[in-house]
Formats: structure tokens, sequence, C-alpha cells
């Protein structure tokens, strides 16, 4: 995942918020349940948005050091990547 | 040691085995031997209330099975009315009557994930393992799935037959451009386990089998992702059954009982409740059947004192009835198990055995 990057979801995947504010990835045949930062981490893919403009949002957000949430959301997002979760 | 009460979790997936019909003989099938008692199917607005009463319990995810579901010819009627209950849809079909028509139906009432099974990567081997000629309909049918804009997995049952063909199967898999594969290897209940001594892989197979596999998930990383499920009869620790009894699944039978694991039925000593006769969330909540295995309460000793417990929640207890007798018996599968050389002694390496076609 780079800087540049526009994420989007791959097939059949689906974000899906519970009336409690949890957020879970549903994906086939199966579900993730997100912690909150990966939650509003990946409620801001959009196909448009690049992994840099989400970093910041997060950043701002969560008031997390930069670097810190860079590092941790590539490595979701990576992991996310390599199932086809995300492309 | 202190033994966690029994919890309350809420259930994630409803797997609703429309129908037990099917027009192949897969002598590898989990469903009862005892087809017949399964005739009486729930009707269309049975099928819908109980997806309502499962979206408001908490499930997110319906998947749809069989038998092949899509000999249901309400099966769009009751994709859509999963999906407008807001859960995620998935069918699983051998695939094999899965033409444009109704293809193009179920994707327009929201299906959200197709997976379709092979029973090998070319035809000569995959209709005598089916027991019908099929494999290329079923070929047709993952080419149409994967020109329409919707989730597949192609999925592979592994057994003694079919096991030294993984290689050509994951060939078989990116010539197709498949994103996701499953090399699931059979587990034994209902048909497959009245088959087992034929069905199992050699240890050879097994030891291959894990090497192509393994090779295969690194050359492959990001482009397909190929999930694997260990065979039964050959770890340390045995799966986690459903992640615990009672815990994230329902099974749906088609004469409308309710399971706490697919292959429950097998459990002749519980009597199983019925969505025709009973709420979905009474029988999650309070019924005998789901209460009887739910969290780790109701185990003894290896299980009881293990750190794995919460890990494996004692494997799966349908395999322990069948193999000792007991469902509260720790899993044999499992190594610690007092009963593991029932296992040991059935790991692959007979003499090939004739296979039963399963059969209504």
């Amino acid at each position: 995942m780079n800087d540049d990057s526009q994420p989007r979801f791959g097939k059949g995947v689906k974000l899906r918020r519970e009336e409690d504010g949890s957020v879970m990835l549903l994906v086939p045949e199966g579900a993730l349940v997100l912690n909150p930062t990966a939650a509003a981490a990946l409620e801001l893919v959009n196909g448009k948005r690049t992994f840099a403009e989400i970093v910041a949002e997060i950043v701002e957000q969560f008031e997390v050091a930069p670097e810190r949430a860079g590092d941790e959301l590539r490595g979701l997002f990576g992991r996310l990547a390599e199932r086809g979760f995300l492309r | 040691m202190s033994v966690s009460a029994p919890l309350m979790p809420r259930p994630l997936s409803l797997l609703c085995e429309l129908t037990y019909r099917c027009n192949l003989q897969c002598p590898y099938c989990y469903n009862p031997i005892a087809l017949s008692a399964y005739r009486e199917e729930l009707s269309t607005d049975q099928w819908c209330r109980v997806l309502r009463e499962a979206a408001e319990l908490g499930v997110v995810q319906a998947h749809f099975s069989g038998g092949e579901p899509t000999l249901r010819r309400d099966l769009a009627a009751l994709v859509s009315a999963a999906s407008g209950a807001g859960l995620y849809t998935n069918l699983i079909t051998q695939g094999t009557f899965l033409d444009d028509a109704l293809l193009d139906r179920l994707l327009e009432s929201g299906l959200d994930h197709i997976q379709i099974s092979i029973q090998a990567p070319e035809a000569n081997l995959a209709d005598r393992i089916a027991g019908a000629v099929v494999h290329e309909k079923k070929v047709d049918a993952l080419r149409r799935v994967r020109a329409r804009d919707v989730a597949l997995t192609l999925n592979c049952v592994l057994h003694r037959g079919n096991h030294d063909t993984i290689s050509d199967v994951i060939a078989f898999a990116q010539e197709l451009g498949i994103e996701r594969l499953e090399l699931a290897n059979v587990q034994f209940y209902g048909w497959a386990f009245r088959n087992r001594a034929g069905l199992m892989p050699t240890r050879d197979q097994v030891a291959r089998g894990e090497e192509v596999v393994a090779a295969a998930q690194e050359r492959l990383r990001g482009k397909m992702e190929i999930a694997y499920v260990l065979p039964d009869y050959f770890g340390e620790f045995p799966k986690p059954c459903m992640s615990g009894w009672g815990s994230e699944f329902i099974t749906v039978t088609p004469n409308g009982d309710a399971l706490p694991c697919p292959a429950a039925s097998a459990i002749t000593t519980l009597r199983f409740e019925n969505v025709r006769i009973r709420a979905l969330a009474e029988i999650w909540l309070e019924s005998e059947s789901f209460q009887r295995y739910r969290g780790t309460g109701w185990m003894r000793e290896p299980c009881r004192a293990c750190t794995r417990r919460e890990l494996d929640w004692g494997g799966c207890r349908c395999q322990a009835f069948l193999l000792t007798g007991d469902a509260s018996a720790t899993d044999p599968a499992c190594s610690l198990s007092p009963e593991h050389s029932i296992v040991v002694a059935l790991r692959g390496d007979n003499d090939p055995i004739e296979l039963v076609a399963r059969r209504m």
C-alpha cells in the first residue's frame, strides 16, 4: 500500500456498523470484528481517497502520532489486500 | 482451576440447508445418511421468517446450502428476504443448474458471494466422483460467474481419490482467474463417515499435499487466496468446531431442525428443536440442545484444565459422539484425548475400499 494508492473494497466485501457502534468487515464466508481505528479508517475507503489522506484523517480524528498511525494502517491494509478484501 | 459459566453469545452465521435433494452422488457428502427423513421441507414463508428472526438475533451472514440449494425454485426469493433483512448472502452450490437466467435473478436479489465446488480438476475423475456427467457444466458456471461482478470461491473437497491432483486444481483455478480457492480435506460425517475407510487420504498424500499448498500460497500471494482445511484425523489438536457449540453458528436443516453444528443430527442422544414450533431466538437462548455444550462448563478432563479449552472448545461434539459414543468426551482428534488411538489407527494406510454413492 503506497501513499498514493486509492484502496477500494474487493468483491463480496462489506462494512457493517451495528447499533452499538461496533463495526464488522463482512467477507466471503466470514466476519472480522474491527477495532475503532481500523473501523474509522475502512469507513473512509471509497476508491478515491488516497492511503495518505486516510491516514491524515485518522491522525486528526484519534489524535495519534502520524508515524504510528501510518505504520499500523499500512500493516492492516496490506493484510486485507493480500486476502483480496482491499484492492 | 476456574471454569467459565455458559456465555450468552450472539449468533453471527446462519446456515440454511434448503434441501437435501441433489443430482450428484458424491460419497464424501456430510449430509445425514437418512436423507428421506428430510423430504418435508420448510416453505418459502417459513424460511423468510427464519431469516428475519436470525437477523433480529444478531446474525450477519446467511449461507444457502443443501443438498443442492438451486433445486429450490424460491432460492432468489430467499436471497432477497435475507438481503432485505440486512444479511450478507452466500450461495454454496455445485453449480450444475447455474445458468444465466438464474444467476442474474440471484444477483438482482442481492447475492453477495458464490461458492462453487468441483470434484477434481478434469472431467473424467470429477464425473466419476460425482456419479454424474457434470464437470463441464460446472466449468461453464464458473465462467459465467467470473464474467459478472460478484465474489466467487472455488471449492474442492480433498480425499484419497483426488488428493494427488491438488497442484492441478490450483492450475485449473489459475486458468479460470479464480481469486479465492478453498481446498478442504473431507470431514467425516454423514455419507463421508460411512465411506471413511475409502476416503481417508494416506499419510504420504497429506504430507505432499501440505507442501504443494504451502508453496502455492507463497507463489500466489496477493493473486489467489488459498484456504486450506486441515485433515481431521492427522493433527495434534482438534479443529475448534463452530468456534464452540452454540457460540456463533446456527444450522437449519431442510425440515426446520435447528442445529448447533451442521453434523449434529448424528448425536442421537440429543433432541433438536424445530423452527416450525419454536422461535429461533428461543431455541438459541433456551433450548437444551444449544445449551448442552455451550462454553466450557460441560467439559471433563483433559479438556477441563487444558490451556487450549477456549481455543479449540474440546473439538467437535459430533466427532466425539461418532468415534466414542459419548458427545461430551474430548474429541479423539486431540492428541491429549485418552481415546486418541482410535484416530491414529485410522490414518489412511489401509487398502482402497469401494465407496457407497450418496442417494436419497
